[in-house]
């Protein structure tokens, strides 16, 4: 009993450890966008970069419209390139009263003249602070884009009335002209916060749209808020799915357990049945074990998924932070409708398991309950039903995914028949796997090795069980690291032909895949003027609207070089690279293509400073650093079209015999002395990417790491019902002169052949599970194409992994079988 | 032979103890077949179960060739029955997962020693038991008689210098049980085999060269009276 409740915790834990992770995240990210838009319900917000601040010297000299606040947002870390993250709100305290109330106002406590004075001050809160072991009056460290700075801490703020401790946790509030200084704007605004009364809003939205620069709008407020749910949907949605599966194979565990304690009271069932009791009365007493069973192992659950949170929050904040945007996650967000969801999916998965063997055991009549080989006559004459069942369920699983368009969630759905296919199969591949193995098994390990192979199918509806939870698991392991591998070699392949220099210089970014942080100009021009610099190409990451959208773009110098067919998914009849120069011509990565339904040739409206422009667009790139969808531009339509002159980072090409190593010293040494700048060799860079790449799959390690040992627990019960079942059988074996070391070897065997047949079954399912993964899912969620790459190594690995879990499983039941007292069982004759 | 002397059994029961076998001492000669006779509950199983080293008295010893059972570990007194003893239950015990030549050359095989020749003795008794066709057969396709046969050859296959039987015929129609009785008479008792039977079966009675009886947990030799009851040639049993 106490494994069922083990399994119904272990697989209700990992679901709501996801499930908190990601509210978590979601929660976090909702928390930090409301403190800092307040009750403001509409911004002016840039087409694309920053807004000027004369906009908004215009809007409240130009049309005399008071309510608006301008505000510069950003991030930095406190201390140094690896301190806690900040999250910079930089505003006007004398327009800020009817917005946010942080500052007081002109009536409030704080000194105005200090916060907006011309050294850097700022407010932080009471809980920040104390993280960071800092009070009111102290200076802080800020470091941001290799380049340090010192705040001065005017106050510790407390929470607005309505708003949690977590709402303030991490923000940083400084004067506007504090936020230009420390973020590199000068002169520029994130957005200007609107309140818009509802009586004539239409009026007053068009007296302000006059004042409006070149691609600027206004937006509701509630827009920002579900930025994150779009970025990250396919993200949580995958996650998810990831722990719904380690739940599908703890119904397995469920099932197993709950057929466990029927065997356990077969005699008492038989008993109970021969004195009177109904059928209905007895199934009832089965189900409403499994839902005791259910509600303690969901409650257990829920407690060991908030510990699990605890982990997986890290891993998820830290995948967000690599792929999406800066969100720092202090505290595990506990929601009722998570912890409620898991009890559901526990008790749920519970009672659904229970039923068929709570069927089973009312089904029989008195005298067959007594006797198990019942079982086994059943499942041996209704392989054909399970195989028939198990083929109609393949061909909807088929149905589902091919009539599902784009819809993710229905896509796991087909997968899951398709999963449940398999397992229906697997009695009747382990049937003929084991009867197949028995000569061969007699040959090597004598009259152990026969009996070993024969136990698998004298008890197939118990061993038949354990064989499909550890397949499936094994199965799910090895798909999703098939699928994992294959990611890694096409972005490895990716990054060997993206990245073609030398040396890349960046400023440190707080978005990996996205950094849009700006090297000096001094500094750049000092690099490109160095000696053993052959040639330099710069790179720019910016935020553009287009189609509406804001997008992220990467602007670049083309470099006159051979063109690479191997790097596009679609090309235009003409040279794209060279239109790209001299036209308004662009290029769309594959997930933008995906994302937007874009095409070759399709016209696209970018928001430049000059107003929307009409691209076309020239290529599909493959493209693997983002889901999102990027835009590339050559670097002298940009400068034709935007104002910003800045660089994100330079790609470098070596002089001919310069060394490249004792280049990036020379490089590392002349710039020691300005800001600190990232300067890596291609391999380095490359294998940073990777590094990131390894980082992103940690969850899902951890995922396939619990789905194992929830069907390692499968294993464990199907043996420790074979043990009860097989007490007179093993009786007569050591009566005949079986040794107890000879029991431990039998049991051993066998359960290394369970694993063997659940390791050799696990291949195909697992290569199907990655092909689904990889054609259906991966291109439902983000577009990419990615090679198929098996590594027959990972093959190998997942029977060795399924032998391995199967062998520890047995270990114990093996161990109390060969130390089991052979009389005890032969008193029962 | 088999020397028991002064064997006590007994079981905890909460706080006190019950002796199941007081003082028991008795002999078994080479060659010799004995019936033991007693009540449901006596003490037959438990002596049958100690003899065969599967279980441990309380005190007192047990004695077989020489070698003192009671000293062994589980291990040795396990090695020990795989070459000395054949034992033959009510239930047959067939292993399901094994054939019947499986099952009949099971003590051989675990001894993982057995030569070509003693195969071939152990087939010689499949053969001689009626069921030399039945090698390939799964126990789960022979009736009743034919499993308790396949047991009987099982017990002496490896050629065991001790049979022990509990209740051979005690699943048996009475026809079936007469072929049982046939073939161990002519298979155990002509060939002069030693064997303790522990049995109901009047029948049995008559092949026994000596009757024990346990009563309270206390043996008796009851030979005399015992061999005069069976000789009317009716099957009856005895105990409840």
């Amino acid at each position: 009993m106490a494994l069922s409740i083990l399994g119904v915790a272990l697989g209700v834990a990992v679901v709501v450890g996801i499930d908190l992770a990601n509210s978590s995240a979601r929660t976090a990210f909702r928390l930090s966008t409301e403190t800092v838009t307040g009750r403001a319900t509409h911004a002016i917000v840039p087409g694309g970069g920053l807004l000027q601040d004369d906009t908004y010297r215009q809007l409240r000299t130009e049309t005399g419209f008071r309510n608006a606040a301008p505000v510069l947002e950003g991030y930095t870390r406190a201390g140094a390139e690896t301190g806690p993250v900040l999250q910079i709100l930089g505003i006007d305290p004398l327009a800020e009263e009817p917005f946010r109330s942080y500052t007081g106002g002109p009536q409030g406590n704080l000194d105005l003249g200090a916060f907006m004075g011309p050294s850097l001050t700022g407010l932080i809160s009471r809980s920040t602070a104390d993280r960071l072991g800092i009070q009111s009056g102290a200076s802080l460290a800020l470091y941001r884009e290799g380049k340090t700075s010192t705040i001065v801490i005017l106050d510790v703020m407390d929470p607005e009335p309505g708003f949690s401790e977590a709402s303030l946790t991490n923000l940083l509030i400084v004067d506007i002209a504090t936020a230009q200084s420390l973020l590199n704007a000068p002169g520029q605004l994130s957005r200007i916060d609107l309140i818009l009364n509802e009586d004539g809003r239409a009026a007053q939205l068009e007296k302000l749209d006059r004042v409006l620069p070149s691609g600027a709008r206004i937006e509701p407020a509630s827009t920002r808020s579900s930025t994150l749910d779009q970025m990250t949907q396919a993200f949580s949605l995958n996650l998810t799915a990831m722990s719904l599966l380690a739940m599908v194979v703890g119904m397995f565990l469920i099932y197993n357990t709950m057929t466990f304690s029927v065997v356990q009271r077969r005699s008492l069932i038989g008993r109970l049945r021969g004195i009177g009791v109904t059928a209905r009365e007895i199934s009832g007493l089965i189900l409403a074990e499994a839902a005791v069973v259910g509600l303690i192992g969901s409650t257990i659950g829920m407690v060991s998924g908030i510990f699990l949170g605890h982990v997986l929050v890290d891993l998820v904040t830290r995948s967000i932070n690599d792929l999406y945007f800066t969100v720092r996650i202090q505290e595990l967000n506990l929601s009722w409708l998570g912890l409620g969801k898991g009890l559901l999916v526990g008790m749920g998965a519970t009672v659904l398991a229970a039923f068929a063997p709570a069927r089973e055991a009312t089904r029989a009549i008195p005298s067959t309950v007594l006797r198990r080989s019942e079982d086994e006559t059943r499942i041996e004459t209704h392989g054909g039903l399970l195989r028939g069942i198990g083929f109609f369920l393949a061909l909807l699983g088929a149905l589902i995914l091919w009539m599902s368009g784009s819809s993710i969630a229905l896509s796991y759905v087909g997968i899951l028949f398709i999963i449940l296919a398999a397992a229906l199969w697997i009695p009747s591949f382990a049937n003929i796997g084991s009867r197949a193995l028995r000569p061969l098994m007699g040959r090597f390990f004598g009259i152990v090795g026969r009996m070993a192979a024969s136990g698998i199918h004298h008890s197939l509806s118990r061993s038949a069980v354990a064989i499909a939870a550890l397949t499936v698991a094994v199965a799910a392991t090895s798909g999703v690291g098939i699928m994992v591998d294959s990611f890694r070699t096409t972005v490895d392949t990716w990054l060997r032909y993206s990245l073609e220099a030398d040396i890349y210089v960046s400023p440190p970014g707080m978005v990996f895949r996205r950094n849009d942080a700006t090297i000096d100009t001094q500094v750049e021009r000092q690099i490109r003027a160095m000696d053993g610099v052959a040639e330099t190409y710069s790179v720019r990451t910016a935020r553009v609207q287009i189609e509406g959208r804001m997008t992220d773009m990467v602007v670049t110098e083309p470099r006159n070089r051979e063109l690479e067919p191997g790097r596009y998914k679609k090309r235009s009849s003409y040279d794209h690279r060279e239109a790209m120069v001299s036209r308004d011509v662009i290029m769309v990565s594959e997930p933008y293509a995906f994302r937007y339904n874009t095409d070759v040739g399709d016209s696209l409206q970018v928001m430049t400073a000059s107003g929307p422009r009409t691209f076309e667009v020239g290529a599909i790139y493959y493209d693997y650093a983002s889901d999102l969808g990027v835009v590339q531009m050559a670097r002298s339509r940009y400068e034709t079209h935007f104002t910003d002159r800045y660089v994100s980072g330079l790609a470098i090409y070596a002089a001919d015999g310069v060394d490249i190593d004792e280049l990036i010293d020379n490089l590392k040494s002349a710039t020691a002395d300005g800001q600190g700048l990232l300067i890596r060799s291609n391999r380095s860079l490359r294998q940073a990417s990777l590094d990131v790449f390894d980082q992103t799959f940690t969850v899902t390690a951890v995922l396939r790491l619990l789905t194992i040992l929830v069907a390692f627990i499968g294993v464990l019960t199907a043996l420790m019902a074979l043990q009860l079942e097989r007490a007179r059988e093993l009786s007569v074996l050591r009566a005949n002169g079986m040794t107890p070391g000879q029991v431990q070897r039998m049991v051993t065997t066998q359960t290394g052949l369970m694993g063997l047949l659940s390791g050799l079954l696990s291949v195909p399912l697992g290569l199907l599970l990655a092909w689904l993964l990889i054609f259906v899912i991966n291109q439902r969620s983000f577009g990419w194409t990615l090679q198929f790459d098996v590594d027959l190594m990972v093959l190998f690995q997942a029977v060795l992994l399924a032998v391995i879990a199967a062998l520890l499983a047995g270990w114990i039941p093996g161990r109390s079988m060969s130390r089991m007292n052979a009389t005890e069982a032969l008193r029962f004759e | 032979m088999l020397h028991v002397s002064n064997l006590r059994k007994s079981y905890s029961e909460g706080s006190s103890e019950r002796d199941v076998l007081t003082n028991l001492s008795f002999t078994i000669n080479r060659g010799e077949l004995v019936v033991l006779l007693g009540r449901s509950g006596s003490g037959k199983s438990t002596l049958l179960n100690m003899i065969s080293g599967m279980d441990v008295p309380s005190s007192g010893s047990i004695a077989f060739q020489g070698t003192e059972l009671t000293e062994l570990s589980d291990t040795e007194r396990t090695l020990f029955r795989r070459q000395h003893l054949g034992i033959i239950f009510q239930s047959f015990n067939l292993i399901p997962t094994l054939t019947v030549e499986e099952n009949v050359l099971l003590p051989l095989e675990l001894s993982e020693t057995a030569d070509i020749e003693q195969r071939k003795v152990a087939m010689d008794v499949l053969h001689e038991v009626g069921l030399g066709d039945r090698g390939s057969s799964f126990p789960d396709r022979l009736s009743g008689g034919e499993q308790q046969r396949v047991a009987i050859a099982r017990a002496l296959a490896h050629n065991p210098s001790l049979i022990l039987a509990d209740e051979p015929t005690g699943n048996l129609d009475l026809r079936t049980a007469e072929t049982v009785m046939d073939i161990l008479q002519r298979l155990v008792h002509d060939d002069r085999r030693t064997m303790l039977i522990a049995t109901h079966d009047r029948e049995i009675i008559r092949l026994a060269d000596r009757v024990l009886e346990l009563q309270a947990g206390r043996m008796e030799d009851v030979t005399p009276e015992m061999n005069g009851l069976g000789s009317n040639g009716e099957r009856e049993r005895t105990g409840d």
